[in-house]
């Protein structure tokens, strides 16, 4: 990486404030922000806090993810400063109020490859992007994966710094030298203002990237990879993704050795990656990783340093219109679940009395498109029975879910005649998915429906612009 | 004869309601040292539901009872009219086998915990209502004021009697848990070291360690061959003694290929065919 002095128009300013005396902000109400410092951000709530104290009003607010520490919007709800929020994610404080008393306007919640197709087709429209980048250059190119607040792939932010009227780049990094395959391109940036820090590091790394140890996950994990081998999708040059929760990395283990063991190699991994992933890269095991977030340290390291490790914006991951999208070759991908209903469909958004705790991210993305979904979850969680007749929200519809694995056993959509067929061949314990709900009812009991009639408060989006279900305020 | 018994605190309602997910063979539903005394009464009364309400039909389960000192009468009591195959009888002795034997027709599994036991394992064993022994490590090594290793030097003799009694009574021989949950390899070897005293199973006390468990104690698909081409030809021989790939094969050795093509048809490893 050589040095150079780079020409350009002068965008670089001193400070948020100068920003604040340059550009008229009540003009411009939608504005973006990315999640990837996580609960380390130290932007989102330092410009918040500039339009709480101006009384910018009729806010739009368009966030990837909302996380925990994102306080500073909550004194902007309570004003009705904010009015719309439109995102992916979110859970903490936010989320509480949010599902507790509305907003204003309305909660859109999108996938992030709805959010990246909205903003790049013009549907979401961002006024000013707020983009907080870990090292940037004087011309404005910039990448996440070097710096003192690294965080890896800026892939939230990058349909953003194209669309928006006004992109403004952040950092505590600014440096005076070509930055090579920028994520952020400075062609699009109109001004760059340099802090102090953009972030703690402490908070921008998740803390869930453990394999788990709990035994009941530990028991799901095994059905799934069991479950997996037997696929006749698992073969040489196969792809996956998982995310990174305790039991998917598990299952991630258990392929690993079944692939050194069968000598079976990927082509590629994708989504977010961990520490998990990269060992498997630098193993042999599989080709490329595409990285649309990194959720350790290394992976951060991993993505600076690895050429066949690469950042993908949120586009190339999952834009439904996008024809270069990595999921649409993506074969197995393993998801989460809050609940499941008998129809497969998969709530990933609320809890069973309307709290929002989550929403999609990638899930209703990846689940569309890959040849195999799998499900993981325990068939109680915290007393509470998981399969319902009828989910709360719906997240990801039941048409995109193949295969639900639980501690005691796997239900198979049975729309895949292809995947019972080759299932039914093993020891596994394959069940109708009512079946294993009236096992669960053994010991829970039959649980009293969720009353739906709280005030409407938003709803959950389809990538095809269409509704999956309303969210409601929570009751009681 | 099962490979694997799963210790499962008995004032755990997760872990009661889940006790037949794990592949094991057989659990032992604690009531014993696992469970604090001020929870004694509620861990008795949720295995009682458990074991009224929901218990499931295809794993053997046990009870580990307190001491006659204490709760045992009461825990007996309480427990004879539900389904379950037997008590496991902590800090056993001949005396006390004796006792319990008076109070349910239940079989029973004693853990030789003691120097004293260890001697007197082939007493203990002897007992009518004894299906099983397990050797109680860690107890044993506190007893000898041995410090316990994962390489279980100090169990040396120990396990050479315990098996010498189960077998001589021709009951279940059943090894001591390997205590670190973590420890992937120690256990692989802590296993084969039971298996090659001549244990039957072996104890667990968390579910992650019942596949490593369950691997070991089944015989391998070498023994299996092995074992296969001695009956089969055994059936064929003139004489009583024959020779194997350079090897005198006798009656003992053909009983023992027997034994073990048995043990592999109940794991569902061998069909059976051979076998008369």
């Amino acid at each position: 990486m050589g040095f150079m002095v780079v020409m350009t128009l002068n965008k670089k300013l001193s400070s948020l404030d100068e920003f604040f005396d340059i550009i008229n902000i009540h003009n411009y109400k939608n504005i973006s922000f990315h999640h990837h410092l996580r609960n380390g951000d130290k932007v989102i709530n330092r410009v918040l806090s500039y339009y709480e104290k101006n009384e910018v009003k009729n806010i739009h607010l368009h966030p990837s993810s909302i996380f925990p520490s994102y306080t500073a919007i909550i004194p902007l709800l309570e004003k009705g400063q904010i009015t719309d929020i439109t995102t992916s994610y979110m859970n903490g404080p936010v989320s509480d109020y949010i599902s507790s008393k509305g907003l204003v306007g309305q909660l859109i919640m999108t996938s992030h490859g709805l959010r990246a197709r909205a903003i790049l087709d013009g549907e979401e429209l961002i006024d000013i992007a707020y983009i907080a980048v870990p090292k940037v250059n004087l011309k404005g190119d910039g990448i996440g994966s070097s710096g003192q607040s690294k965080c890896g792939s800026l892939g939230y932010a990058v349909a953003d710094s194209i669309k928006a009227k006004i992109v403004v780049v952040i950092t505590d990094n600014l440096v005076d030298e070509i930055i090579e395959n920028p994520e952020i391109n400075g062609d699009n940036v109109d001004y760059i203002i340099e802090v102090e820090s953009i972030g703690d590091n402490e908070g921008i790394v998740s803390g869930t990237t453990k394999l788990t140890t709990n035994p009941i996950g530990v028991r799901i994990a095994h059905n799934t990879a069991k479950a997996l081998a037997s696929l006749s999708v698992l073969r040489e040059g196969f792809s996956y993704q998982s995310g990174a929760g305790g039991i998917s990395l598990k299952v991630t283990d258990y392929l690993k050795k079944h692939m050194i063991k069968n000598n079976i190699k990927a082509s590629f991994f994708s989504g977010g990656i961990t520490k998990y992933h990269v060992e498997m890269l630098e193993a042999g095991l599989v080709e490329k990783l595409y990285d649309v977030q990194c959720f350790d340290l290394d992976a951060i390291e991993s993505i600076y340093k690895n050429e066949k490790h690469f950042a993908i914006s949120a586009s190339k991951y999952a834009n439904p219109v996008n024809e270069d999208r990595v999921i649409k070759d993506l074969d197995i991908v393993i998801l989460g679940a809050t609940e499941i209903d008998v129809d497969f469909n998969v709530n990933v958004t609320t809890d069973s009395f309307n709290n929002i705790i989550g929403g999609s991210g990638g899930h209703s993305d990846v689940a569309e498109e890959a040849k195999v979904t799998v499900i993981v979850s325990p068939l109680i969680k915290g007393r509470i029975p998981i399969i319902r007749d009828r989910v709360t929200t719906i997240t990801t519809p039941g048409k995109d879910v193949d295969i639900f694995v639980t501690e005691r056993g796997l239900a198979i959509n049975p729309k895949r005649t292809d995947l019972i067929e080759q299932l039914s061949k093993t020891s596994l314990t394959i069940k109708p998915i009512e079946v294993l709900q009236k096992e669960a009812y053994q010991f829970t009991g039959v649980p009293n429906e969720t009353n739906h009639f709280g005030k409407p408060i938003g709803k959950v989006m389809s990538r095809w612009y269409t509704k999956n279900d309303t969210l409601f305020m929570k009751v009681g | 004869m099962n490979r694997s018994y799963l210790f499962i605190p008995g004032n755990s309602p997760a872990m009661v309601q889940t006790l037949d997910v794990f592949e094991s063979d057989a659990v032992i539903l604690d009531l014993e040292d696992s469970v604090d005394v001020r929870d004694k009464d509620a861990a008795l009364e949720l295995i009682h539901q458990f074991l009224r309400r929901l218990r499931p039909h295809n794993i053997e389960i046990y009870v580990r009872l307190n001491d006659l000192e204490t709760t045992l009468k009461e825990e007996v009591k309480r427990l004879n009219n539900t389904d379950i195959n037997g008590y496991v009888i902590p800090k056993a002795t001949h005396h006390l086998i004796n006792e319990v034997e008076a109070l349910t027709d239940k079989p029973l599994i004693a853990l030789i915990e003691s120097p004293r036991s260890v001697l007197n394992a082939l007493e203990i064993a002897d007992c009518k209502s004894v299906i099983g022994i397990i050797l109680g490590g860690e107890d044993l090594s506190t007893s000898l004021g041995a410090n316990r290793t994962k390489e279980g030097l100090e169990l040396f003799t120990a396990r050479q009697l315990v098996v010498l009694a189960a077998r001589a009574s021709n009951i279940e021989a059943i090894d001591t848990p390997f205590t670190d949950p973590i420890d992937e390899l120690g256990l692989m070897q802590d296993c084969q070291t039971a298996k090659g005293f001549g244990f039957t199973g072996k104890t667990a006390i968390h579910p992650n360690q019942i596949e490593a468990i369950n691997q070991t104690f089944v015989p391998s698909k070498e023994a299996i061959n092995d074992a296969l081409r001695i009956v089969i030809k055994a059936k064929t021989a003139t004489k009583g003694a024959f020779s194997l790939d350079g090897k005198m094969i006798d009656k003992p050795i053909i009983e023992r290929a027997k034994s073990l093509l048995k043990l592999a048809q109940n794991y569902g490893l061998y069909g059976g065919d051979d076998l008369e």
